[in-house]
């Protein structure tokens, strides 16, 4: 029975070099022994005959070298072709043993496939969005040049004004390329149904500070870009095909833009857009210097390119000692102590950080997601607990064979191979269907992601995220194949030592145990961190935003200025079109504002009260009648009506916060107030509202001044004239406000044809998908469906090792019922099995608990990490599950006939 | 007369010579010598590389067996493919060496 492993010896010795220079010299000196003997033969000397026989051979030198390196070669080539058979056996053979056990190798595929498909989609989200460096030329020298003001959110910041964007270009030495941009929605009509759609006003050296390049025409002049002249337009390579069907004569065609026609002048490159903007048309931004001290808006944002060897924060530094020139330059704008009253200072920001939203001390989009990557990688972790144990349970079936294997000369190098040829088809496999599952669940993320989500056009299944899902499968499958190899070495010594055994071997049960262990005190981890999310979820939805979002349609108008020039026809039209509104069949009240609540947050002016020490920046809105009522907005006094309005009154609403704010308790109602940044008038309070979280609902309530769309007529006033978009709220009689919309939308072009109806969402909608809200349903969503799949295979895990107890001591569980034990005494010894195993997780997965889920404080609203409350319940979660999955067993168990005790092995 | 052997008219006399069956090197040797009446011009170590080579294309096979003085000699034997690449080998030959004489013994013409 030997001969196998002997003919292995003897070919490999056969193959060793040495061998061949050995059986070379062997060959030729045969051949010069025979011609000598033959020469001899004819009379020679024996010297002679070596010498004659020598020279007739020519060079054994060379021959033999010669030869030596053909055998070689040979030998090479054949260990190849044994590796490549090797190889392919062993494939072949692996591939028959998986086969012969389907459920197991079904079982772990899918569980493998989980754990990589989340993974990797995880995994593409994250490249997509936070490494994958910014679609700039070398974009880590991009910034963002903002300016902190204190009561104003961090990443709400303020942008540049015309003076201080005039004089940091021209004064700072900290940058070598600057460029400013506003972002903004533009109506385009002509062509097909008028649409509102992603655009912005952009200096000309924008373009060159974000490297953008063409693909048709070209970009704007430095003329185009000044003041008063005639405007042209930029597309994106994404409209230009989408709306223009990627005409090839669009330069020179003339499109509606606000109504106005406007000259197409070149065409980007595909995907180049503002950051976080979706940017179809760029127009010349034309800033007017002779503008630059009338105010202090700071409303555009700037983008800057870093000077060699100079970091954001010796940039800043930079901007900093500049600051108190801009009253001396500027004395209308900045003039007075208006600097230090705002507390203003400049920032400058990585670009990267601004576009996640990781400025400051936010928590930017990255870490939630390496947060979710933590999070599934623990999934993943679970995963392979299961297969593991599975794969431990499969080596124990093939015990006997593999160490009769053994015995027979089986090498180990030989069964290494084996075992690991046996992994890499599995999670090969689970590779395969883990990437299918990723790129289906990078759908599923797409659908289901807060539209706040930086980059999401990017989001795709690239090459990095295939190598990561490989990689990860790599690093798997060399686990699991190593696993049963160390495990083999004590098959060697289990077969030499016992033949049959009625308990199992004490350790192996620990490493099965410790499996599970572990698998439990991850679940909770994952359970807890979910049952955080879930609890702030709920925290956040029990927060009074202080809008009664039931009911009410919000949708966008927006009056192209080129059709409604007058201040006039603009109020006219809005006054009409809030009648016709309130004429319609289910329609209760409707009104509108400039900025909607938790829809993100609009410009901010400095106010000051009557007799008020303090100030602050607070939200700028205007309100047309009927806001109030529409969103269940209570109001104290009264708000501006159609008359008011009509006659431009002074009055405006205040919310109970500012008034507070202002005028800590005393009755705000008849007091004046004024905004020095866009100047007079003096505004009197005539109401007060109940307060709103319009800025975010984990936001304190706004401290908002109401005012009417019409300003009064005052000298000096330098704020907006006319709202031209306008916020509409409609409170309804419908359950589905949403149906009203194509009533409104007929309407609204029986009205005016050109004017589009655009963001149509019932406020409900507004409220589920603003930021906070947004951000934190997505993350319980993600981190819930993590939570629920290790829940899962954990209870998995714990049925399988359980199970396999039983069955294990089926004999003992015989002898114990055959001596009299109770039904129920064996099947809670089962049950106990299980819930001891599953407490021993608890206390490990709360200690990692308390330590890992520290890391979602910042994505916590009303809820602290350490909260007892969640520990107990999801511990209590698990314990459930560890019954659960000990019933089928124990119920096995205790049918267990006393007779098995003589029967099983 | 004595002539230089070419390396691939040395292969084929090679495989000719194992078609009458196995030899070992020196054998081989002997053979072409009888054969030729020793009238080939060859270096008997060129011989060598040529057996390996064409052990490792697989036209040849060699074994170890013991020689008539009694000492471990390797013995090649003629393959399939072997006596395939003998029998091609020599239609070439018998092509070229026609061809060749037609054109030696081809009167002058005109020109």
């Amino acid at each position: 029975m030997n001969w196998i492993p002997d003919r292995y010896r003897e070919l490999r010795s056969r193959l060793r070099p040495e061998r061949i220079a050995d059986d070379v010299d062997e060959e030729l000196e045969l051949h010069l022994a025979l011609r000598a003997a033959e020469l001899e033969a004819t009379g020679l000397s024996p010297a002679s005959a070596r010498e004659e026989a020598l020279r007739r051979f020519g060079s054994v030198q060379h021959y033999r070298a010669q030869t030596c390196a053909i055998d070689e070669s040979i030998r090479r080539e054949r260990r190849r072709m044994e590796i490549l058979d090797a190889v392919r056996r062993e494939t072949r053979q692996s591939l028959r043993a998986l086969l012969r056990t389907p459920v197991f190798t079904v079982v772990a595929v899918l569980t493998l496939a989980l754990g990589i498909g989340a993974t990797t989609a995880i995994f593409t989200l994250l490249d997509s969005i936070v490494l994958r460096p910014l679609p700039y030329p070398e974009p880590d020298r991009l910034v963002q040049i903002n300016h902190a003001v204190p009561g104003v959110q961090e990443g709400q910041e303020w942008g540049n004004s015309i003076g201080s964007y005039l004089y940091y270009g021209e004064a700072s030495t900290s940058f070598a390329g600057w460029g400013a941009a506003s972002a903004t929605t533009l109506t385009i009509s002509g062509d097909g149904d008028a649409e509102r759609l992603g655009a912005a006003t952009a200096s000309e050296s924008l373009f060159r500070v974000l490297g953008a390049r063409m693909v048709r025409g070209r970009l704007f002049t430095p003329e185009e870009d000044s003041p008063g002249a005639d405007r042209v337009v930029v597309l994106s390579h994404e409209i230009w095909q989408a709306r223009y069907g990627g005409d090839p004569d669009i330069i020179g065609r003339t499109i509606h833009i606000n109504a106005v026609p406007t000259p197409v002048v070149g065409v980007l490159e595909p995907g180049f857009s503002l950051p976080n903007h979706e940017t179809h048309f760029w127009l010349p931004l034309q800033m007017d210097p002779a503008r630059a001290d009338i105010n202090a808006h700071m409303m555009f944002t700037t983008y800057a390119r870093l000077a060699p060897d100079i970091m954001p924060e010796a940039a800043q530094a930079d901007l900093e000692r500049l600051v108190p020139n801009l009253p001396g330059l500027y004395p209308n704008a900045y003039g007075g102590t208006w600097i230090e009253r705002t507390g203003f200072t400049p920032r400058v920001h990585a670009l990267r950080d601004v576009v996640l939203g990781a400025t400051g001390d936010r928590a930017g989009v990255d870490r939630v997601l390496w947060m979710l990557l933590g999070a599934v990688s623990l999934v993943l972790l679970i995963a392979c607990a299961n297969v593991a144990n599975l794969m431990l349970v499969r080596a124990e079936a093939r015990r006997r064979e593999l160490s009769v294997r053994a015995a027979l000369g089986a090498e180990r190098a030989h069964m290494a191979v084996h075992y690991l040829t046996e992994s890499m088809l599995l999670t090969g496999t689970a590779a395969l269907l883990g990437i299918l599952l990723a790129f289906g669940g990078v759908q599923l993320l797409l659908a289901s992601a807060p539209a706040t989500l930086p980059r999401l056009a990017d989001v795709a299944l690239s090459a990095n995220a295939l190598l990561f899902a490989i990689g990860v499968s790599a690093v798997t499958g060399l686990f699991f194949g190593l696993v049963p190899i160390i495990r083999s070495a004590a098959d060697f010594t289990e077969l030499r030592e016992s033949g049959r055994g009625l308990t199992v071997s004490r350790r192996r049960q620990l490493v099965r145990n410790g499996l599970v262990v572990g698998q439990v005190s991850l679940a909770l981890v994952l359970l807890a961190a979910g049952g955080l999310m879930f609890q702030s979820f709920l925290n956040l939805r029990a927060v009074q935003s202080g809008v009664e979002g039931e009911r009410v349609l919000t949708f966008n108008v927006t009056l192209p200025w080129a059709r409604y020039q007058d201040e006039a026809a603009v109020f006219r039209f809005q006054q009409q079109f809030v009648e016709r509104l309130e004429a319609l069949p289910g329609v209760d009240v409707a009104g509108a504002t400039s900025s909607l609540p938790l829809a993100g947050v609009g410009g901010c002016s400095h106010t000051v009260g009557e007799d008020s020490t303090t100030g602050g920046c607070v939200p700028t809105v205007f309100v047309l009648p009927g806001y109030f009522e529409a969103l269940g907005i209570g109001v104290r006094g009264a708000a501006p009506s159609w008359s008011d309005l009509e006659r431009r009154a002074d009055g405006a609403v205040i919310s109970r916060a500012l008034a507070e704010r202002l005028w800590p308790g005393q009755d705000p109602l008849g007091r004046r107030l004024i905004s020095f940044q866009d100047g007079p008038p003096w505004y009197t309070v005539i109401g007060v509202a109940d307060d709103v979280r319009a800025e975010g609902l984990d936001q304190p309530p706004t401290q908002a001044v109401y005012y009417p769309v019409r300003r009064p007529d005052a000298e000096g006033y330098w704020g907006p004239e006319l709202q031209r978009g306008m916020g509409f709220v409609v409170r309804t009689t419908l359950d589905r406000p949403d149906l009203l919309t194509p009533d409104v939308r007929s309407m609204l072009r029986e009205m005016d044809p050109e004017v589009p109806l655009s963001l149509t969402r019932t406020m409900e909608d507004v409220i589920m998908s603003s930021e906070t809200m947004a951000r934190t349903s997505f993350t319980m969503l993600l981190l819930g469906l993590a939570a629920f799949m290790a829940l899962f295979l954990s209870g998995v895990g714990l049925y399988g090792v359980i199970a396999y107890l039983v069955g294990r001591r089926r004999a003992e569980i015989g002898v114990r019922m055959a001596l009299g034990a109770r039904v129920s005494e064996v099947a809670r010894m089962v049950v106990l099995q299980s819930v001891r195993l599953t407490v021993v997780g608890i206390v490990l997965g709360i200690v990692g608990a308390l330590a890992l889920t520290r890391s979602l404080q910042s994505l916590l609203y009303d809820v602290v990490p350490a909260d007892p409350l969640t520990l107990v319940l999801v511990s209590g979660v698990l314990l459930t599950v560890a019954v659960l999955a000990s019933i089928v067993p124990a119920g096995r168990a205790a049918r267990t006939p006393p007779s098995d005790a003589l029967r099983a092995d | 007369m004595k002539v230089d052997v070419l390396q691939g008219t040395l292969d084929m006399l090679v495989l000719k010579a194992l078609s009458w069956g196995a030899m070992h090197g020196y054998g081989i040797t002997r053979w072409l010598e009888q054969t030729t009446d020793s009238a080939l011009q060859v270096e008997e170590g060129s011989l060598y590389p040529a057996l390996h080579r064409m052990a490792k294309r697989g036209w040849v096979k060699a074994e170890w067996g013991v020689s008539e003085n009694n000492r471990r000699a390797k013995y090649y034997t003629l393959t399939t493919a072997g006596r395939q690449q003998l029998r091609r080998e020599a239609q070439t030959w018998e092509v070229f060496t026609r061809v060749v004489s037609t054109v030696l013994s081809a009167q002058p013409t005109q020109a």
